[in-house]
């Protein structure tokens, strides 16, 4: 049976969505719990050992919850927006590499151009957000939609941009190439600038703290979900904490050399290690993004815009810039 | 008033060694001690100075403290108090036939405990009070009852604060020389 011709992808295939279920589910959890910790209480611990089953309980209460839709909500757009916030964050998952087993990479597809389609398909997001905030006729909704789309499509240059010094370095768009080329040579080291306006996109992008103003609670009710319940809203819930573990294992990938065990090569590491280095990165952005939010008061609008404008935007261009006369002389200096 | 501000300095405008002393600060505060009491594994601590739900004392021979004077029943704010008194063969020659608290009038003042010439009700460290009707809420007598020996802290600890306000009575009638004033206060 391991030799049929199915069954690396039906293996590959199942594990990454068991992980990426696992991770995101998981995410619910720590979020809660960390937030608890913060603040000097306990969060979750009556279901389950220390409240480990809460993602469950969690589940099967949305399942059984009502689901109300607004009078003269659009019924077609307003029951497609929560599949279109939920889909690209989970398409963008398929890129991303684990590790390496028998020298090819454990990721579901071993794309050529992986940083583009991360992008690509990652940015289909803002469709379900500002669709879910346009359809729930309620102008807090939308106006919790229109700002996450103003965020997500001013944040997302720099994003591009600071990706783009990166790739220059490491010479391919393939995410497992990058990982090969960051051997025991970390792109943070290499990048500081480029890994620092990522990390801050980051949160842009996710639409976290300090920078929620999809659902800017105090302004907006709920901001683009204000209208949706039970199973809906739990796909938007869903598609974000996907969101945040696939931008936590790109920061881990692009940056941190994925798999790459620090002092060991990776060809030399085995597979399960690397995907434990790899878990173990992902999971200290994951836990930055809860550490953050309990940390930094949400920004003003202006500011988020001055900083994406004025800050990120001429810090990358400046990064890209230095970086590519850098690589410039490089070369030159070795073809003579 | 003109509130002066100072422009912020290089490092400052750069905002990430705030952000990262921030950090530290709530990663210390994740390793802090829960604020949080588990309540029902955990209850709240008691001391004699809680006033819980009254309860009436059993003597040692099993007969009730009271002897159906009513003053409680005239003490308590809420009317949350029923006694209906009766001829004993007992030496007080009087006791409850009936005695009823409804605890969901009752407001825990504490005034039965204060009105109660036999030291036959005090108030007990039981705090819990859920149910599912009303019916259930109003405590007859067996319910009521609980052995002297439950509330000998409390009985000290009341003791203690009448001996401490005859004391400073005592001390007012001393200094004024009057004795009507002092006990004015008093009803």
């Amino acid at each position: 049976m391991t030799d049929a011709p199915w069954f690396r992808p039906a293996v590959t295939i199942l594990a990454a969505f068991g992980a990426m279920m696992s991770l995101a589910a998981g995410m619910t959890l720590v979020e809660r719990k960390v937030s608890a910790f913060i603040q000097e209480r306990h969060g979750p611990n009556r279901v389950g050992p220390f409240g480990l089953l809460q993602p469950l309980a969690d589940l099967i209460k949305f399942v059984f919850k009502e689901e109300l839709a607004p009078d003269r909500a659009n019924p077609l757009l307003f029951l497609l927006a929560p599949a279109l916030a939920c889909l690209p964050a989970m398409a963008t998952f398929a890129a991303l590499p684990f590790g390496f087993l028998d020298g090819k990479p454990m990721v579901v597809a071993n794309l050529d151009v992986g940083v583009l389609y991360v992008l690509a398909v990652g940015s289909l997001g803002v469709y379900g957000i500002i669709l879910g905030g346009w359809a729930s006729n309620n102008k807090y909704s939308l106006l919790g939609g229109l700002r996450a789309s103003a965020q997500m499509v001013s944040y997302e240059i720099s994003l591009v941009l600071s990706l783009v010094s990166v790739i220059a370095v490491s010479g391919s768009l393939n995410l497992s190439e990058i990982v090969l080329a960051q051997d025991q040579r970390w792109n943070v080291l290499v990048q500081p600038v480029a890994a620092l306006v990522f990390l801050v996109t980051m949160f842009a992008e996710t639409n976290r703290h300090p920078f929620d103003f999809a659902e800017c609670e105090p302004e907006l009710v709920g901001g683009f979900h204000t209208e949706y319940s039970g199973m809906r809203f739990a796909l938007f819930f869903l598609g974000e904490y996907i969101a945040m573990v696939v931008m936590s294992g790109f920061m881990a990938v692009l940056f941190f050399g994925g798999c790459d065990v620090p002092f060991l090569a990776i060809a030399a590491t085995p597979w399960w290690a690397g995907a434990l280095a790899m878990v173990v990165k992902m999971g200290f952005f994951l836990l930055l993004y809860v550490w953050v939010r309990w940390t930094l008061p949400r920004f003003r609008y202006d500011q988020l815009m001055y900083l994406g404008w004025r800050v990120l935007l001429p810090l990358s261009l400046a990064n890209l810039a230095v970086t590519g006369v850098v690589l410039a002389l490089d070369r030159q200096g070795a073809a003579q | 008033m003109t509130v002066r501000r100072h422009s912020l300095s290089w490092s400052e405008r750069l905002y990430l060694p705030a952000v990262a002393r921030g950090l530290a600060i709530t990663l210390r505060a994740m390793f802090r001690p829960r604020f949080t009491r588990q309540y029902p594994e955990e209850p709240m601590p008691k001391y004699p100075v809680t006033r819980g739900q009254p309860r009436l004392v059993r003597k040692e021979d099993g007969a009730p403290a009271c002897v159906s004077c009513g003053l409680c029943e005239y003490a308590c704010p809420a009317f949350a108090i029923t006694i209906d008194g009766g001829e004993t063969e007992r030496f007080i020659e009087r006791e409850p036939k009936r005695f009823e608290i409804d605890m969901l009038r009752c407001i825990l003042c504490g005034f039965c405990e204060e009105a109660c010439p036999k030291d036959a009700i005090f108030m007990s460290q039981e705090l819990e009070l859920a149910g599912y009707t009303r019916e259930e809420h109003v405590l007859g007598l067996e319910q009521l009852l609980r052995p002297a020996s439950d509330f000998e802290e409390r009985m000290r600890y009341v003791g203690e604060i009448n001996h401490r306000w005859h004391a400073t009575e005592l001390a007012a009638r001393a200094r004024t020389g009057n004795k009507d004033a002092a006990a004015a206060g008093h009803p």
